[in-house]
């Protein structure tokens, strides 16, 4: 079984990173594309032995398993380039918030007629094998090529199914989480410092502190509630430091952050909807590097008013629905 | 060797769940004792295979190393209870918070001449072998002392030697860390339970992101901010909601709960430093019980004294005079 990724940046490195300090794959049967060479994760790529190209269409030729790892609003112009080259053996997997299966159903229908979608959303720390992973099976892919995903996905961390409409708010709970974790740290970390430890000290005694309590919970059947009552003796030091926070409204500040995240998840959704993409969106240097691709043409006529979409020239006998 | 445990609640029984997870000590070698036998906790022991027992003296006689894991108010009367008991060959750890390596010598130099004293700040995740832990070690322990210590907190995580004067810096931050988590997390699950997941799946996805984001950090050689950056995707779902945390000032109530616990830690300090225990703090049935014990008896003190409070007096101390 052959890996591709289309996109080679944050996730693509996290994703790679993991699955081969798991054994599940071999990296040179992962191919990663991207038109962009600068990214500094392409450079850790390639350092890995990922096969790196600056064609898409490689990429989708030397892999079964194909995870859609770019920015939600360049999936449609993904899909228009690649979709002709899509086979019977390959099952897509959309990384990307917001983007739903019935969109990208939608745009490879025009090429193919049962394209196998699954969707998924996952976190960072994959890269340590430590990841959050939800999916949703589209309608032409089987049970089997979703317990497929699973079984990689689970390599990495936690890996479930669920209903694709709870996909949004599992990117705003362990899409985003890392970051409100980290941002945790630090600040943690500041606080230590200002009662007199040394930075690294800090950080570590602040990470290991997270870390400890969210493994303890995880291997609890006990309530977060309980398991804070347990830490908290009476008139001591925690419970001074719970009130400042409650009084802060810290609680609250975690159900806003989630909450944006989701928010703003379903509006990247419609976004990634519109079928075309604004050439405000897309840089023409990128833009030129996807039209250098045997049989890929602009539709100039749509440029100024509804944007671009791609035009494939080797699609099969199908008629192009508009 | 055999450890043994003054005080049989919350740390007690975190640690030995943590050290026999971890294989480095049988539980028919370590004793833990409580004159309270109805807390929950107990039972956690037992069923471990602990020898539990009333008798503070009796948890002292079969142990080298002795955990001090009561609350830093019941330190002074514990440390007078069990004073004549202490023998040369006792390694004493006390876990409370905010007293101090000083005030225990000073105690239990009234019945040994060079008691072996260390101070450590540990936290509840020893449970699961993911614990924080730093020490100190006083003047008459010797630096294989803390080596002893140090492998025995390393088994159920991380454990380094600290400057004495950095320890409740330390209760504030990764002492009561854990319940800063444990709120962060029933705060996340409620977030996405109200975006329309069911409670077990909120609970699980937090915990693991959390878990995820702290084990990247612990093998990143990178800035915390920078491992931020990196989950940012431009204009995406988790800038947004960072612009939420930011704005209703997030960093600075963790900053200020790292404060809260130092400070009150080291306004327990204070109160530990007294030498007596004010008897408003100890439950008349405890004072009973302890007073069975062979030899204890407790002195009063007279009205209109600030210093009021219990000490209690031990005849079968050795030969030292003992300090009033």
């Amino acid at each position: 079984m052959s890996v591709g990724f289309i996109g080679a940046g944050q996730l693509a490195h996290a994703l790679v990173r993991g699955f081969t300090a798991a054994g599940v794959i071999a990296t040179h049967k992962i191919t990663a594309s991207s038109p962009d060479t600068d990214l500094p994760t392409v450079q850790q790529l390639r350092k890995l032995g990922v096969n790196f190209t600056t064609s898409n269409k490689e990429t989708v030729s030397r892999t079964d398993v194909l995870f859609l790892a770019v920015k939600p609003h360049i999936i449609p112009f993904v899909l228009d380039e690649i979709g002709p080259d899509i086979e019977d053996r390959h099952l897509i997997v959309s990384c990307a918030a917001g983007v739903r299966i019935s969109s990208i159903e939608k745009k490879l229908q025009q090429y193919r007629t049962s394209p196998k979608v699954i969707r998924c959303m996952t976190n960072t720390p994959v890269v340590v094998r430590e990841g959050a992973t939800v999916y949703a099976t589209g309608s032409y892919a089987d049970v089997e090529d979703g317990k497929l995903l699973e079984q990689l996905m689970a390599s990495v961390g936690y890996c479930t199914e669920v209903e694709e409409d709870l996909i949004d708010a599992v990117t705003g709970l362990s899409g985003s989480g890392p970051a409100y974790a980290f941002t945790a740290v630090d600040a943690l970390a500041d606080g230590g410092v200002k009662m007199g430890l040394n930075r690294r000290l800090a950080v570590r005694l602040g990470a290991q502190a997270l870390l400890g309590a969210a493994r303890m919970l995880l291997d609890s059947e006990q309530h977060p509630g309980q398991l804070k009552d347990n830490v908290c003796s009476p008139g001591g030091a925690t419970i001074h430091a719970l009130h400042v926070m409650e009084s802060g409204g810290f609680r609250s500040l975690l159900i806003n952050a989630v909450e944006a995240s989701c928010v703003r998840t379903r509006e990247l959704q419609y976004l990634a909807d519109q079928e075309k993409i604004s050439p405000a969106a897309i840089k023409k240097t990128t833009l030129d590097q996807v039209l250098q691709q045997p049989g890929v043409t602009p539709d100039a006529v749509g440029v100024r008013s509804r944007g671009i979409s791609m035009f494939n020239s080797s699609s099969s006998s199908r008629t192009k629905k508009k």
